[in-house]
């Protein structure tokens, strides 16, 4: 497949931006990265399961993560279930909404700056 | 809770589609038992709802997904191959615009309801139009109908608003009529003159004030009483009712109703529109309406009606056309069984193509159903490329229908407004794009779901071997297409000959006029719809002229009941008294027509023998001796070749001395014959009644310049109130049937090429699948020996053996079919003359080749077979 430009991407859906996040370092299955998200969003984003898959399906289709092969240490390991990582692309996008998002919130903080004066 | 929840849950998790069920199934039912319970306990019910309901969507979802995937995949291999894709598509938007274009005719003619009527189920009329009498005595019978109203239906009037006048159509309507259709008036009030909505728009500037306001009506000032409901053009509306002018108006002003005719129970120019009353059935009111014309009938007042069996019968009044029940299932059997023959085979071309296009993918299928595809998933992808030819089919035909509707409407119009303003239009409206959808869908579905299933039923451990046969099948298989094909074959070489036949003979059926139609001008007037007596009348005619004939750029001028040669021409016998002791002769289908003096003068025609009519003639309207003028032909079947003149024809209870002979003023092309006419003296007589259509006024002009206002300005000074209608040149009115003959001609024609197409289609589709199918067997030939050619030939004879027994079966079915054509017209087949071979070998001969190379294409790939590959295939 040809190289895609990031940018196509965005701004990413929220779905697929918290997974993606939860992704970032570490490779998860489903359940943890549900886990993840709710508690990062002090369970203000919670990741129902068949839209949690439904989505899944859908960023590996677009290429932006894959199933991992690696399994975890054996001790942590659940056999049961699929672990999930980024892809290249995946991580180019997700780089990409991030610097999108700073420079939102940015020129967000810089007009506070200027109403506050 | 929790545990009935789960249930749910892990129920609804199977309904995902297959392939998502396979690798992520599992995980959804794993990761919703995990967290059930702390959700339980966190959100409560809202929770396990919120958990369930989330699946419920996201299922739906994902199917949804898959489609778009199918149908960008159908679109992709679609364009792959666009030569399929067009024979397809080309095949099925003729099979489907034809039954669309049918189905328009069946939507306007047979199912809208009459346009505002209340409730219009309970509406009814009688068949046929009845005496005001018995309308009377209908209205009576409160206990069958709430509501019973008479009209009589396409009356002329002559309008002027401020201005000169115009002839406008509309409705004498008993007082009743609004109210028993349930209409009220847009604007005023429905207790008086009413006008259309359509009049007070065009007509009135949709000015509120135009009520109250003094309108002209045959030659007599009446007050606007109202404006009619919004689109209502009056019952039975395709002819459009601009005016709704009650009965109860004076004689003068409705000379329709002269003579006393409410009273007249023989005068049946009455359509009835009754209501019935809840409860009472269409059968028992029928039954009652019966009883009572049987005994107005026993009274004595119509004694020829006592031979007929029923008397009254009853239709339903609420549809715009209505129709006995009887003659709607004959159409709709008809259109309905014709509509189903042309999506039929158009249906079998599709499967044709699609089956041997399945044939051609039977590995990219095996392969997906062995790498774990569901056979339910390839049975929706190929579906999805057939729903998708069938849709571009559709959208094809819909165009193609609205394309061909429109024209048809605008040739009624303009053929049908000499006489009434048609108010008609053909053209599909939503309800028809529906049915044209529907159509899609089941021509697509049907049709794409035998070749889905019969192509993912392959065994594939044999098929992955490189597209091999399963199984090599035998010709019988084939047998039901190819007798389908052999029908085809047939059915087109038919439709092709007969067609032909009808095309080649338009030039017979067009009119042609040996008089100079040069600088000649008609135009109508009906000075008794104006206000005049029938002495004023003739005085008019007598005045104008004498004006027309005077004025310096005018040649000459006359007046008769119809245009020369008209078509609507009333057709009777004429009876010659025998000379000495020959028996009295009958001659049938005469042409008469009304004629004034200087007729022939006008039209530059010369008489042939005797004299033409004379003012003086006009004079004579007495019931003495009256004289009349044939033409050649008429001489000719009356009299043979003994001399015509002075001699007695008789028509009904009118004997005419025959004055004078003049030469046929048609000729029809190819030696054909011209139908006999006779003329007779137009006498104050016929001014007693306004005639139909007014009466035609011919002037010859010298030459050049705008004669048309220069007869206008002469009509006017005599009387600026008189309406003047139907302005043409001579010319434009020959055209006006040319053309119609000439467009039904181009239909014929084209119905000939849809049945080569569809024909040509067809063979293609099945070629193709048979090449597909012997492909292993074509390679092992080649292998051992067999060239291009000879592989060529084995496959073309096939087809060629189908077209042989189609075009002989054809040939006999069209051979019959001319038979019967040429008694049903002579002249078309009198006009065919020494064509006939020409066609009956030509029209095959063009069905043939272009149905051998509509194999020819598919067959080629046949010789592209490689055997090493083939071969391979075992």
């Amino acid at each position: 497949m040809a190289k895609r430009n990031p940018d196509g991407f965005l701004p990413l859906k929220t779905n697929w931006f918290h997974i993606m996040l939860s992704l970032t370092g570490q490779e998860q299955h489903g359940y943890g990265i549900m886990n993840e998200v709710l508690e990062r969003t002090n369970g203000k984003v919670r990741l129902w399961p068949a839209t949690l898959y439904g989505t899944l399906k859908r960023l590996i289709e677009e290429e932006l993560i894959e199933e991992s092969d690696e399994r975890p240490a054996a001790e942590l390991d659940d056999a049961r279930r699929r672990y999930y990582r980024l892809t290249k692309l995946g991580r180019r996008v997700l780089a990409a909404e991030c610097e999108r998002l700073e420079e939102l919130v940015g020129v967000l903080r810089s007009k506070r700056r200027l109403e506050a004066i | 809770m929790i545990p009935f929840c789960l249930a749910i849950y892990r129920r609804l998790a199977r309904a995902f589609p297959h392939e998502f069920q396979m690798v992520y199934g599992a995980d959804v039912v794993q990761l919703g038992e995990d967290v059930i319970e702390e959700i339980a306990r966190k959100h409560g019910i809202f929770g396990l709802l919120r958990l369930v309901a989330d699946l419920a969507w996201r299922v739906p979802m994902e199917y949804l997904s898959e489609m778009r995937k199918d149908l960008i995949y159908a679109v992709r291999m679609l364009f792959k191959s666009p030569g399929i894709a067009m024979a397809a598509v080309l095949s099925l938007g003729l099979g489907i615009g034809v039954p669309t274009a049918g189905f328009s005719f069946i939507n306007v003619l047979l199912l809208r309801d009459l346009p505002g009527a209340k409730d219009p189920k309970r509406l009814l009329t009688t068949e046929l139009p009845t005496s005001y009498v018995h309308f009377e005595r209908y209205r009576d019978h409160r206990e069958l109908f709430s509501g019973v109203t008479a009209y009589v239906q396409q009356v002329p009037f002559s309008v002027a608003i401020g201005g000169r006048p115009e002839r406008v159509f509309g409705q004498l309507v008993s007082p009743e009529y609004f109210e028993v259709i349930g209409l009220r008036a847009m604007v005023g009030q429905t207790d008086g003159l009413v006008v259309s909505e359509r009049f007070w728009k065009e007509r009135l500037n949709a000015d509120r004030d135009a009520v109250g306001r003094m309108l002209r009506v045959n030659g007599h000032a009446v007050t606007i009483a109202g404006v009619g409901p919004k689109d209502f053009q009056g019952a039975q509306p395709e002819v459009g009712a601009d005016l709704f002018v009650p009965m109860a108006m004076q004689a003068e002003l409705v000379p329709d109703l002269g003579e006393n005719a409410l009273h007249q129970s023989d005068l049946k120019a009455f359509d009835v529109l009754m209501r019935l009353e809840p409860g009472v059935t269409e059968k028992s009111a029928n039954a009652a309406v019966e009883t009572i014309a049987r005994q107005l009938d026993g009274e004595g007042f119509d004694a020829d009606r006592k031979q007929k069996a029923q008397h009254v019968r009853l239709l339903p009044g609420g549809t715009a056309t209505p129709m006995p029940p009887e003659i709607k299932a004959i159409l709709f059997g008809l259109l309905g069984t014709l509509m189903a023959m042309i999506l039929g085979i158009s249906c079998t071309n599709l499967a044709n193509i699609l089956l041997a296009r399945a044939a051609g993918r039977r590995k990219e299928i095996a392969i997906r159903l062995a790498v774990g595809a569901s056979r339910f998933r390839l049975i929706r992808q190929l579906l999805a490329e057939s729903l998708l030819l069938a849709l571009a089919g559709a959208a094809a035909g819909f165009v193609f229908a609205y394309w061909l509707m429109g024209a048809a409407t605008t040739m009624l119009r303009k053929f049908v407004a000499r006489q009434v303003p048609l108010n008609i239009d053909l053209r599909p409206d939503g309800h028809v794009l529906l049915f044209t959808f529907a159509l899609a869908a089941i021509a697509g579905l049907g049709f794409g779901l035998a070749p889905a299933l019969a192509a993912t039923k392959t065994d594939f451990t044999p098929a992955l071997k490189n597209g091999a046969l399963t199984q090599l099948r035998g010709y019988r298989r084939l047998g039901l297409r190819n007798l389908l094909m052999v029908f085809q074959v047939a059915g087109s070489l038919m439709v092709l000959v007969i067609t032909g036949f009808i095309v080649l003979g338009v030039p017979a059926k067009q009119r042609h006029v040996t008089f100079d139609t040069s600088n000649l001008y008609l135009m109508s007037i009906d000075p008794v719809r104006d206000g005049y007596s029938p002495d004023q009348t003739a005085a008019l005619f007598e005045k104008l002229r004498e004006r027309l004939r005077s004025a310096p750029t005018m040649e000459n001028a006359a007046f008769a009941d119809g245009p020369p040669e008209n078509l609507f021409a009333a057709s009777t016998a004429f009876t010659v008294r025998s000379l000495g002791g020959e028996p009295a002769k009958v001659v049938e289908s005469v042409s008469k027509a009304m004629a004034s003096a200087n007729y022939f003068a006008t039209l530059r025609v010369k008489v042939a023998s005797g004299r033409e009519f004379s003012v003086r003639d006009e004079q004579n309207g007495s019931t003495g001796s009256q004289p009349a003028i044939i033409s050649a032909t008429a001489a000719e079947q009356m009299f043979g070749s003994a001399n015509p003149i002075g001699r007695r024809i008789v028509n009904e209870k009118d004997s005419f001395e025959v004055v004078g002979v003049v030469p046929d003023l048609t000729s029809r092309g190819f030696g054909g014959k011209s139908s006999p006419a006779v003329w007779v003296p137009f006498t104050k007589r016929a001014y007693s009644r306004p005639l139909e259509g007014g009466v035609t006024l011919m002037v010859r002009a010298a030459s050049g310049g705008d004669a048309i206002s220069e007869i206008r300005h002469e009509i006017a000074a005599i009387d600026p109130n008189l309406n003047m209608f139907h302005v043409r040149t001579m010319r434009e009115d020959l055209d006006v049937w040319n053309d119609l003959i000439q467009s039904a001609g181009t239909v014929y024609a084209g119905f000939g090429i849809f049945g080569l197409i569809l024909a040509s289609v067809g063979l293609a589709g099945v070629t193709a699948y048979s090449v597909a199918q012997r492909r292993k067997e074509i390679g092992i030939r080649m292998a051992l020996g067999a060239k291009p050619g000879q592989v060529l030939r084995l496959v073309m004879k096939e087809s060629a053996a189908m077209v042989l027994a189609g075009s002989a079966l054809g040939f006999l079915g069209a051979w019959a079919g001319v038979q019967l054509l040429a008694t049903l017209s002579p002249d078309l087949a009198e006009s065919l003359h020494g064509k006939q071979p020409l066609l009956l070998i030509g029209a095959p001969l063009l069905l043939g080749t272009l149905a051998m190379l509509a194999c020819y294409f598919p067959a080629r790939r046949s010789t592209a077979i490689d055997p090493l590959i083939a071969l391979r295939q075992e």
